[in-house]
This record gives structure tokens, C-alpha cells and sequence, in this order.
């Protein structure tokens, strides 16, 4: 097997063996789906290796056809996966854009069964379920979960009788980023970014129950998604004392960066990647760290639409696109850590070892120390909370 | 009754009509350079090197417009853009003319009530407007979203602005010409062709542009009513997670460039198509004084 | 007069007209607004669900902190502030155009103006962030000219950044309205009273702007209105001090408090039809010429 860079370069050789690999898989599924083991205990059947190699002229499948309509975001699929896809099944995957989990829940609760398959954040999954938007999967009966590192298998948030919620695709802790030129001593608390010394210095995105639920976690509230009205008031106080301090809440990560990058901003709040990010921007020399009392992050993943008019097509979606050349040329191009386990052994093969560890790729077992993102519990005193604080 | 260009030097004027008309001209053009100024910026960050748009520039290259064409998606969104802007603005102007109309002149009791009511998608923030839409149309109605519906939520967007447009227009029009021109024989039909929609054109046009400025960028409704496919705005923002490149900023100068190219070009054709007119005309109108001699 | 134009009577087939606009405003705007009024009288569930349960919370709120009333005043000056400003440089301009320029480069003009309208909103005002900022444009210029000793940092991220925006997106607006009024003004006029022994600018005063009221009037609609529901100029040029009102009706949305949402929006539409209904005597725009 040739090493991952060289066959990436070439789009058709990688095209070819992309339509291989999920043609395989493909036959795979057809094969399981008879049969679902619910026990985790996975089925052994085709040893993942066998997918990969090159494509058999003997095992061509009959393409399925149909169309899947899927919202989620743009870093969630690539034009190469969907031809590849394409090519393999002969499913047309038409996308929707997503931009925030509550846009995905808000659309998908009018228009339902128009759509087959929803991209969500961790906690934001559970809601989707019992609210009855989406359904569990037997995610040991897909061919292409055997790739995937096992704790993905087995959240117990997105584990429930009758299966499991959804099938994982990436995640990334929310860190403390920092200028070491203008920030010392090194930050290692969420305090540091109410500290007076840094007015008009830090920059975070627009997210008011993320914000709240920074708050939550530095003043050390339970459970930071249903926060009492005492932990509330608590939280509201800390967020008084962040009011000074913050430049701006952004509204795309590009301008977090951007402001690193052009000084203006010396500390922010951002998912993985922010130093690569900020000095190819032509900024300085930046550092993230996750601050000791714990912090959140995303854990996304794909849910299956209950009542979607194109439901079968999700199984045959999934083995093919989600298989680990596109989820390897998919953390090149995006930069965040994904579930996919094999994807990590393409990775290290083509020479990005670094690159990976980097980004926390080899070290899934992070994510779970991390309090996930979702939404509060009583919304309502949470967003009024934080427009007490930052109303004009 | 005097129109501008006219030659009004003839005429008594203030003695600083000299100072007044400089003045004038250096605030016309301090106004288009407020108006132009962030755009040589964008043009300037459409070049640049960096992922991140804005300062610092780390270098200058052509990547962003190299990679257009192979950005289908995007290409397609622009197109998109395009298409609906266009069905909105010949939907509304058509709509929101005709209903300008009654709303004047058709003696309601209470014409301003009338006007408010045309008014009131104005008043309402954009997002509540966008999740009525979607609960109704998807959730009730259960139409599936497409750009159908992106086009029904732009038109109530824009439907407003030509409505008042075109009837604080038609509220000062000179009903005695249409008089006049009942008087030397004309019918509704010909007063409205020939007399009324000629002389509110630049009403109707503004109301056009207006419509078309707010739908091609227009986000929050659009936002909910979508289906599967992308507008600019939509293809924009959407980018949150990760953030916008200056590809963006290739495309909004390769759009500004495009416009201006058509719109000069138009304004070329014109200027040909009635130098020829006038040639024509010259030339026939010598050939009858000669042919009655 | 056996034509129609001076009848004031009539069946109501003369309304004919109105059914199209009428079909698109009741189907695509009265019938959803019914529906999310009546949202904001009930109550969402923890699963995001938006339950009947009735209630006057969603308003009562509103009134109980002082945050929402003081955002929203400060919403109703800037807007005023950006209206008046608007007319303020939308008119010489507009003038400008009708008086001295040529029917054919008029268009042109307008156009021009315009134009960059029809690319991105987020990349201009990304573009206005690069000028005002405090590495921007504007000071990079000031500091090399020796104009200023440190760069200005208040012109972005609080309200000024947010009033120069919303003057640069809303000003074609104002143009657009007084230019198709002021198209038609008879600029003789002028003259004339200028011969019957008026200065200039009570000629202005007391001839143009009483028959150019519908335009001014079509401007202030224009703008003033739609800046109570702004969100997004405030977000990327406002920081944390330029807060408008449709930011916090925004972050009841992106909570899932929809019938908050719909609560504070009807609020402030309330409160521009009250508006709307004190100034009608400066709305009401007669027909000048028909009593003639």
C-alpha cells in the first residue's frame, strides 16, 4: 500500500481506491444488516484491513441509488467523499448547512421526515432524542464503527435500550488560548480571563450557554447544565468581572483569530488548532492550554432521522462515506480530532504523526474528561441571565 | 415644468451658487469614497495569503481566485443568489406597484392604517419573521423548503420598501395630466402606459434595487426557510465553525467587477443605440424636408 | 367627468390591486406572525419543544429587569441618531444628483452607490473592522502622518463603531427614497422665489422640503425601523458596549427560548406601531395637487 501522501496527491488514483474501499464496505453492510448483535461485544466478521485493499473487480456491487438529504456542518463531508459515495452506492447526498445546534433542532423539528440525517453536538443528542426527532442505531452492526476508536462505541450519554444515538465523527475540547508576550504567568484557571490586567483583551465567540457554562464550571457549579438560581447569581457575578475584559464576541472563529493574530486580542477561547492557525495568519507565537478546573468541548456525531422518507440510506451512507481515507484527508483539511481509529494508523503512515498528536488525535480518552456541550436545562433563566450581563 | 439639466444659468441665482455647487460636488465625492473605502479593502484581502481575513498580511497570491472555479458549491451559491434576487425583485416591483396603486387613490377611508399595515413585515425583527415562516410552511403546511420558499420569505422582505416607495411617489404625482390627457382622448390604459408609469419610473427602479440589494445578501429569513441548497450568505455563514477565508472576498470583488462590467457595457450599448437613433433620425428628417420641397 | 379619477366611491372591485400583495402579506407574513404571537404566550419545554402552557411570563419579564428597557432606549437613539444622520448625508447628495447632474449619469451614479451592496455585508463590515481598528487603516494613517501619539481605540467595539456601520449600510436607503422624490421637484420654483425676494435657504426651507416630505418620510421608515431589529452590525463591530436590543431578542433564539423571543419582538413592534400612531400628522402626506 502506497503511503497515504502520494496516493492523496493524485485525486482519481484516490477516487478509484475511495470507490474500492467503500464498494467493499458496501457489500459488508449489505451482508450485517440481516443480522444486528446488540451486545458491544463486537461481531468479528470482516477484518477491517480487507476493506482497504485494493478494489476487487469480482465484488461489485449493484449501486443502491436514492437520494439522502443531510444537514450538518461543511466540515462534516468533502466533494471528494460525496463523488466517492456517489460512485460506489449511487446515492446523491444532498446537504443542508448547519451552522449552530439549535438552528439544526429548530429546522429538523418543522420540517422532520424531509430530512434522513442530522449532524448534533454530545449533550445536544440526547434532547433530539427524546424529543422524538431522531432515532438509535445498532452502531456494532456497521462495518465502518469497527474502524472507530472503541470508547466512541460506548458513550453512556448516547447509549439507551434500544441502541445507540449517534454515529460518532469528531471532537475537540474548548481551551484557553494565550499570548505568552503580553500574559504572565502562564494561565491555568478560567479566573485568569477576568483578571483586570487584561481589559479589553480577550475575545470569545458568541455563544451565550457556552458562556454561561464557562461560568458554571469557574465558580464550580454541580451541574453546570441546570445550575440553581444561587450557582446562577454565582455565575452571573463571574461574568460581571469578564464584561470589562472582553474586546468582542465574535461571530466566526476566523475573527478570534485574526485578532491573536493582529494583537489586538491576547486571550481567547477557542476549540483545537488556534496556535497553527494564528501564525500561519502571519501572528505570533500563541499557546492553549485547558484550564484546571475542567473545561467543555464537542463530542458530534450523525443521528438518524426517525420517520426520514430516505431512512435506508443512511446504513449505506455512513460504510462508505465515513471510512477512513475521507475521515484522514478530512482532519488534514479541517484540523480537529475524529473518532476514526484507522484514520490515525493512515495518518502515521503518511508522515503526519505530528500533525495528529498535536491535535490530540491519539488520545480519544480526553474527550470524555471534558463536559460536554448541550443545551440548559431551564434555558430561559440562562439566556436571561447573560443578558443582564451583557446588555447594553 | 423645468427638469434638472435644463439650462437654469439663464436665471436669477444667488451669488454662492458658484461656492454652493463646489460644495456640493466635494460632498458628493467625499460619499462615494465613504462608500467605496472598505471595499478596496476587500479587494485588497481577496489577495492575500493568509486563511484569516484582515491585518496582518502575511503575503500576497491568487489562490483564492484559482480555487473558484473548482469551488462548485460555491459558484453555486452565487448563481443561486443571483436567481432568486432577480425573481424577487421583478416579483415584488410587480406586486408591490400594483398594490401602491389602490393605496393612493382608491379613496380608503384610512390610507395611513392601509400604509402601516404594508409596513409592518419592516417591523418586525428578521429571525422572528424567519421562524414564523419555517413553522408555518414546514411545520404546518408541511411544504418541503426549497428555494421556493426562500423566494416567498424574500418577497415579504422587500414587498414593503416598493410599496412605499412607488406610493409616496404617486401621492405628489400631477393627477391634472392624467386629466389632460383623458381630455385629448387617451383611455385608462394609455394615460397609465404612456403619462403615469413613465413618469414614476425612477420610483419603480428604486424599488427594484432596493429589492434586490436586500435579497442578494439577505441571511436571517433566508437562513430558516432553506433547504438543501446554498445562497452566498448562506454558504457564509455557515462557515462558523471554522471561519470564512478570503475566498469570500474573491468572490464579492469578482460580483462587483461583473456588475460594473454589465452595467458599463450597458450604458455603452445606450449611448451607441442612440447615437445611431439620432444619426437615423437626422437622416430621415432631412430626406422628407426634401422630399416636400 | 365621466372618468374614474375623480371618484372617491366605488365598489370594491377597484381594490382589485391589492389581491396579490394582500395574498403574499396574509399567507407568508399575518399567518406566521398569528402563529409565533401565540408562542410567545406559551412556554418551552426542557426538551426545547415549545408546549401550550399558557402564560404572561414571556412579557411580564421584560418589564421587571431594567437591562431590556435601557438596552431598548438606547436602541430607539441610535436609531434616531442614524436617521437623521442618513437624511443628513443622504440629501446634498441626493441634490446633488437631481440638480447638477444628467438624467443618464444620475442612474449611473445611483447605481455606483448601490453596487457594493450586492457583495458580501460580512466582508465590508469585516473591511470596516480593518480600518477602525486600533492596527487598522485609519490609525495606521493618523499615526504616520504624526496626527495622533497612540492609535484611537474608540472607534470600534462599542457604540460609535456600531453608529458608523449602520450610517455606511443604511445611508442607500435614505438616498434612494429622497432621490426619487426630489426627481421630480420643479427646481424653478427656486427661482421664482428667489425673484419674489426669499433668501436661498428660505427658499429651500419653505418650497423644497414641504414637497419632498413624502421622500424624507420614505427615508425615516427606511431606516429608523429596521435598526430596532439589528443584531448582526453590533455583533462584529459593537464588542461588549455597543449592545443593541436585537442582540438579546437574538440570544433568547440561540437558547431555545422561542417564546421569549417572540415575546421581546412583539414588544418592540409595539412599541414602533405607538410610534407610528403619535406621529401620524407628520406621516400624512396629502394629495397636494388633487384638490387643485
Amino acid at each position: 500500500m502506497a503511503p497515504l501522501h502520494t496516493r492523496l496527491h493524485t485525486r482519481r488514483q484516490f477516487l478509484r481506491l475511495s470507490a474500492g474501499a467503500s464498494a467493499g464496505a458496501f457489500l459488508a453492510a449489505c451482508g450485517s444488516s440481516g443480522g444486528s448483535t446488540p451486545a458491544p461485544a463486537a461481531s468479528s466478521g470482516s477484518a477491517p484491513g480487507a476493506a482497504s485493499s485494493a478494489p476487487s473487480a469480482a465484488t461489485s456491487p449493484a449501486p443502491q441509488g436514492g437520494t439522502l438529504n443531510f444537514l450538518t456542518w461543511s466540515d462534516h463531508w468533502s466533494k471528494d467523499e460525496l463523488a466517492g459515495v456517489q460512485q460506489s452506492t449511487g446515492i446523491t447526498v444532498n446537504i443542508t448547512e448547519l451552522a449552530d445546534n439549535i438552528d439544526g433542532f429548530n429546522k429538523l423539528s418543522q420540517v422532520r421526515g424531509q430530512l434522513d440525517l442530522v449532524s448534533g453536538d454530545a449533550l445536544w443528542v440526547p434532547k433530539y432524542y427524546d424529543a422524538g426527532l431522531i432515532e438509535a442505531i445498532d452502531i456494532n452492526s456497521f462495518q465502518v464503527a469497527q474502524q472507530l476508536y472503541s470508547i466512541a462505541r460506548q458513550f453512556d450519554f448516547w447509549t439507551k435500550p434500544d441502541g445507540y444515538l449517534a454515529y460518532p465523527w469528531g471532537w475537540s475540547p474548548i481551551q484557553i488560548v494565550y499570548n505568552p508576550k503580553y500574559v504572565s504567568p502562564a494561565p491555568d484557571s478560567w479566573d485568569a480571563l477576568i483578571d483586570p490586567k487584561y481589559k479589553g483583551r480577550v475575545v470569545m465567540e458568541n455563544q451565550p450557554t457556552d458562556i454561561m457554562l464557562f461560568a458554571g464550571i469557574a465558580t464550580g457549579a454541580k451541574d453546570i447544565y441546570n445550575m440553581t438560581d444561587a450557582e446562577l447569581a454565582t455565575a452571573k457575578d463571574w461574568l460581571k468581572q469578564l464584561k470589562p475584559n472582553v474586546l468582542k464576541l465574535v461571530q466566526q472563529n476566523n475573527e478570534t483569530i485574526q485578532s491573536l493574530a493582529s494583537e489586538e486580542a491576547w486571550l481567547s477561547t477557542q476549540n483545537l488548532g488556534a496556535p497553527d492557525r494564528v501564525k500561519s495568519a502571519g501572528g505570533p507565537e500563541v499557546m492553549a492550554i485547558i484550564p484546571k478546573e475542567g473545561t467543555t468541548g464537542f463530542i458530534d456525531g450523525e443521528m438518524t432521522v426517525k420517520g426520514g422518507q430516505n431512512q435506508a440510506l443512511v446504513k449505506p451512507y455512513l460504510e462508505a462515506g465515513a471510512q477512513a481515507e475521507y475521515v484522514a484527508q478530512n482532519f488534514i483539511d479541517n484540523g480537529r480530532p475524529l473518532w476514526n481509529e484507522k484514520a490515525y494508523q493512515l495518518l502515521v503512515n503518511s508522515g503526519k504523526k505530528d500533525l495528529a498528536d498535536r491535535y490530540l488525535y491519539n488520545q480519544p480518552e480526553l474527550a470524555l474528561k471534558m463536559r460536554l456541550k448541550g443545551p440548559a436545562g431551564n434555558t430561559d433563566a440562562y439566556i436571561s441571565a447573560f443578558n443582564e450581563v451583557f446588555g447594553g | 415644468m423645468a427638469h434638472a439639466g435644463d439650462r437654469l444659468e439663464t436665471m436669477p441665482v444667488s451669488p454662492y451658487a458658484g461656492l454652493v455647487r463646489w460644495l456640493l460636488r466635494g460632498w458628493a465625492a467625499a460619499v462615494l469614497a465613504f462608500t467605496y473605502a472598505p471595499i478596496v479593502l476587500l479587494v485588497l484581502f481577496s489577495f492575500e495569503d493568509s486563511r484569516t481575513i484582515g491585518f496582518p498580511i502575511t503575503g500576497f497570491s491568487l489562490r483564492w481566485y484559482e480555487g473558484l472555479p473548482a469551488n462548485t458549491p460555491l459558484v453555486r451559491a452565487v448563481a443561486t443568489s443571483v436567481t432568486i434576487a432577480l425573481v424577487v425583485a421583478v416579483v415584488a416591483t410587480l406586486v408591490g406597484t400594483l398594490a401602491a396603486f389602490p393605496l393612493v387613490r382608491a379613496g380608503i377611508r384610512r390610507p395611513n392604517a392601509a400604509r402601516v399595515l404594508f409596513t409592518m413585515p419592516i417591523m418586525l425583527p428578521g429571525i422572528l419573521i424567519g421562524v414564523g415562516l419555517l413553522v408555518f410552511l414546514a411545520g404546518i403546511l408541511k411544504v418541503p423548503l426549497s428555494l421556493l420558499t426562500v423566494i416567498a420569505g424574500h418577497l415579504v422582505l422587500t414587498m414593503p420598501f416598493v410599496v412605499l416607495i412607488v406610493s409616496a411617489r404617486l401621492q405628489s404625482f400631477d393627477r391634472r395630466l392624467e386629466w389632460a390627457a383623458a381630455d385629448l382622448g387617451a383611455d385608462p390604459a394609455r394615460t397609465l402606459r404612456y403619462v403615469v408609469l413613465p413618469l414614476i419610473a425612477p420610483a419603480i427602479l428604486a424599488g427594484a434595487l432596493i429589492s434586490v440589494t436586500l435579497s442578494i445578501d439577505e441571511f436571517v429569513v433566508t437562513f430558516f426557510t432553506v433547504g438543501p441548497q446554498l445562497t452566498l450568505p448562506i454558504y457564509i455563514y455557515t462557515q462558523i465553525k471554522f471561519g470564512v477565508t478570503p475566498e469570500v472576498n474573491a468572490v464579492a470583488t469578482l460580483v462587483l467587477a461583473g456588475t460594473a462590467l454589465v452595467l458599463g457595457l450597458g450604458t455603452l450599448l445606450a449611448m451607441l443605440t442612440r447615437r445611431a437613433l439620432r444619426l437615423s433620425r437626422r437622416r430621415a428628417g432631412v430626406k422628407r424636408s426634401e422630399a416636400s420641397a | 367627468m365621466t372618468t374614474r379619477f375623480g371618484q372617491r366611491r366605488g365598489n370594491l372591485l377597484r381594490l382589485w390591486p391589492f389581491v396579490p400583495s394582500a395574498a403574499v402579506l396574509t399567507g407568508l407574513f399575518f399567518i406566521p406572525l398569528a402563529i409565533v404571537f401565540v408562542y410567545s404566550f406559551w412556554q418551552v419545554d426542557p426538551n426545547l419543544q415549545v408546549v401550550p402552557d399558557w402564560t404572561l411570563r414571556n412579557y411580564a419579564k421584560f418589564f421587571g429587569t431594567e437591562t431590556y428597557l435601557r438596552t431598548f432606549l438606547k436602541t430607539i437613539a441610535m436609531a434616531g441618531l442614524v436617521t437623521v444622520s442618513g437624511l443628513a448625508v443622504a440629501g446634498p447628495f441626493a441634490y446633488f444628483l437631481v440638480r447638477y447632474v444628467s438624467p443618464r449619469w444620475q442612474r449611473l451614479i445611483l447605481l455606483a452607490v448601490v453596487l457594493p451592496f450586492w457583495t458580501s455585508y460580512l466582508v465590508r463590515v469585516y473591511a470596516w473592522q480593518a480600518i477602525l481598528g486600533e492596527k487598522g487603516v485609519l490609525n495606521s494613517v493618523l499615526l504616520s502622518l504624526g496626527l495622533v501619539a497612540k492609535p484611537l481605540d474608540f472607534l470600534l467595539y462599542n457604540d460609535i463603531g456600531v453608529f458608523i456601520v449602520l450610517l455606511y449600510v443604511y445611508f442607500p436607503f435614505a438616498v434612494l427614497s429622497l432621490y426619487t422624490s426630489l426627481e421630480r421637484f420643479d427646481f424653478t420654483q427656486l427661482a421664482a422665489a428667489q425673484d419674489l425676494g426669499a433668501r436661498p435657504d428660505q427658499a429651500l426651507r419653505r418650497i423644497l422640503l414641504p414637497q419632498i416630505r413624502p421622500g424624507i418620510i420614505t427615508a425615516c421608515i427606511f431606516v429608523f425601523i429596521p435598526i430596532l431589529g439589528e443584531y448582526l452590525t453590533p455583533t462584529l463591530v459593537g464588542g461588549t458596549k455597543g449592545v443593541l436590543i436585537g442582540n438579546l431578542i437574538v440570544n433568547f433564539y440561540r437558547g431555545g427560548a422561542f417564546p421569549a423571543m417572540a415575546a421581546a419582538s412583539f414588544l418592540v413592534a409595539a412599541v414602533v406601531l405607538g410610534l407610528l400612531v403619535a406621529f401620524r400628522r407628520y406621516l400624512q402626506v396629502e394629495d397636494l395637487v388633487a384638490r387643485g
